[in-house]
């Protein structure tokens, strides 16, 4: 399925964040979680994770799914968090600030393990380290 | 002891009426008046998993080391790198990323701040239109009409509503919230939403279409009948709104990433200056920023003060210049522009794009941090943080740009360190000696 990506604040993100928590499994599940509306749910099989993949296929990352009114179809939101930002595009239209917001991705279902906070820096920023 | 009147050192609502009383002997800590988010920043004064000591990374493996070890690590990681980039977070003071913007001088690097992946391209929007601003004490005394465009409030600056937005009692709007008329632009169904009274869910990258349409119908003319699809607003809601405007005896407009991080990027805010400046013709009306952090809109001001530009400084042809999307963050990290990067006070490698994150992790890395982090894990030398506004004195910007001075309630846990403004001013002068040696 392909959506446009919202990414931004949830209070409990913030929360765990200011508090220093980015590497319990409290941050994880909170943030690594893609939102998005019944219908769209419904039509990829009701997956209890998905894997988004941004829109060049170089990076793909999998998240929690959540179910929610907030969205509408064609849309989905992930908090900000290192898990949005493997999906979100790097270019900055020649402002500095890359496409947090409406970007396209495609979302599938997924059985692959959701990485911690950790996880992605150790095994996709640092290469194993 | 309680502590009266403490400034909040999180978003950049830089709340100045926070009540604490520490207990160091039972190491608690009790909030009053905080958000989750600046009870939650608070706590890490008493937090288990504080970062104490300095670490090195050395041949894969991370250990602690002494204060002065760490600094000599962090120089030579500078000096000898051929075009190093300072990372001058915004939850530290001014004076400290004054100290730092004068080590990327001398060394001829490139330096930025949160301000470039926050709110850079409104800074870039209100170069191209100027802005009619106001502080949030005239705003929360004046505004009867409220609008959150593009920005989740109650979750991003959690008492913006309580404090200046939305309920607090103004001087010309003694019923609070009965006063105000509050309307959300977002294509989400935020809680800010929720509480409007009027929600315009738009479709994602359509800011443009609606600010042009707004324009035009404040101008008396039909916009195209396509602004409807595009945008997903019917024009009769877009002609309500800008009659709820213009009926209004001051709006109140508060832009949030939504507009500047969405397709159109300056452009949007461009836009939305300019409906701003028409609509002074009718009724009142100022708009300003969320910022996301504490000092955001420091670093901004500082930079433009003393180097005339807000954000995105390159000094490596021994003058300051300035050019978003080349001497910005995550393009010279994607461009694999610089060798080496000093990060002060923020988890940039956690919310950096993949390629320039990726990038990040790979080059040697100084970091200041209070708690563990994806950008702590990533970097070669970890220096610990002092907690601005808690444990040091300083100065904030505030949302609205007004300083803020703010004193501690506790000390630094650090012998070695009284603020980051300390230890900045500790690694220049190692910086210097090696240079000049």
């Amino acid at each position: 399925m392909q959506a446009l990506l919202n990414t931004g604040s949830t209070i409990d993100e913030g929360r765990l964040a200011k508090g220093g928590n980015k590497y319990s499994d409290e941050y994880t599940k909170e943030c690594a979680v893609c939102w998005m509306c019944a219908e769209d749910f419904t039509s990829l099989g009701c997956p209890e994770k998905v894997s988004v993949t941004s829109r060049d296929g170089k990076h793909t990352i999998a998240v929690y799914s959540k179910v929610t009114e907030a969205m509408k179809s064609g849309q989905v939101f992930i908090p900000r968090s290192i898990w949005a930002n493997i999906v979100v595009e790097p270019d900055t239209f020649s402002t500095g600030s890359p496409r947090y917001k409406g970007s396209p991705v495609f979302v599938e279902p997924t059985n692959e393990e959701v990485l911690s906070a950790e996880e992605v820096v150790l095994k996709l920023y640092m290469g194993g380290e | 002891m309680v502590h009266k009147n403490i400034i909040c050192p999180v978003c950049g609502g830089s709340c100045d009426d926070v009540q604490i009383d520490l207990d160091t002997k039972n190491r608690t800590i009790d909030v009053q008046n905080a958000c989750k988010m600046g009870n939650a920043k608070f706590q890490e004064v008493v937090s288990n998993h504080r970062l104490l000591k300095p670490t090195i990374r050395e041949n894969g493996k991370v250990k602690e080391v002494s204060w002065d070890e760490a600094l000599e690590m962090a120089a030579d990681i500078l000096v000898n790198a051929r075009r190093p980039f300072f990372f001058l977070g915004s939850e530290t003071s001014c004076e400290a990323q004054e100290v730092g913007l004068h080590i990327a001088e001398y060394l001829g690097g490139p330096a930025d701040s949160n301000a470039t992946i926050c709110h850079g391209p409104t800074v870039m929007g209100i170069q191209e239109s100027g802005m009619v601003g106001a502080t949030a004490g005239q705003a929360k005394n004046r505004a009867d009409m409220v609008v959150y465009w593009g920005v989740n409030a109650l979750e991003s600056m959690p008492r913006h509503m309580s404090k200046y937005g939305v309920f607090p009692r103004g001087y010309w709007t003694k019923r609070g919230r009965f006063d105000r008329t509050m309307v959300t632009v977002d294509p989400r169904v935020t809680p800010t939403a929720i509480a409007s009274d009027l929600h315009l869910q738009l479709n994602p990258n359509s800011d443009y279409e609606l600010l042009s349409a707004l324009f035009t119908i404040l101008n008396g003319r039909e916009p195209h009948p396509s602004v409807e699809e595009i945008t997903g607003i019917p024009i009769s809601v877009m002609k309500q709104t800008v009659e709820m405007m213009k009926e209004s005896n001051y709006v109140a407009i508060y832009v949030g990433l939504g507009v500047s991080s969405s397709y159109g990027k300056h452009r949007n805010i461009e836009i939305a200056l300019n409906l701003v400046k028409e609509l002074n013709n009718y009724t009142k009306c100022n708009i300003g920023a969320l910022r996301g952090h504490c000092n955001v809109a420091g670093f901004n001001q500082l930079a433009s003060y003393l180097y005339g530009y807000p954000f995105g400084l390159d000094f490596m042809k021994g003058y300051p210049r300035y050019n978003p999307g080349e001497t910005t963050c995550v393009d010279l990290l994607r461009e694999k522009d610089v060798d080496a990067a000093f990060v002060m006070s923020a988890d940039l490698v956690n919310h950096i794009p993949a390629d320039s994150a990726k990038y990040l992790a790979e080059i040697p890395m100084v970091c200041i941090d209070i708690a563990p982090c994806p950008t702590t894990t990533a970097s070669d030398v970890v220096l610990p943080g002092v907690i601005d506004a808690m444990e040091c004195d300083g100065t904030f910007y505030r949302l609205d740009n007004v300083p803020v001075y703010f004193e501690p309630f506790t000390d630094s846990p650090f012998p070695e360190t009284k603020s980051n403004e300390d230890t900045l001013k500790q690694l220049f002068a190692k910086i210097k000696a090696r240079k000049e040696a």
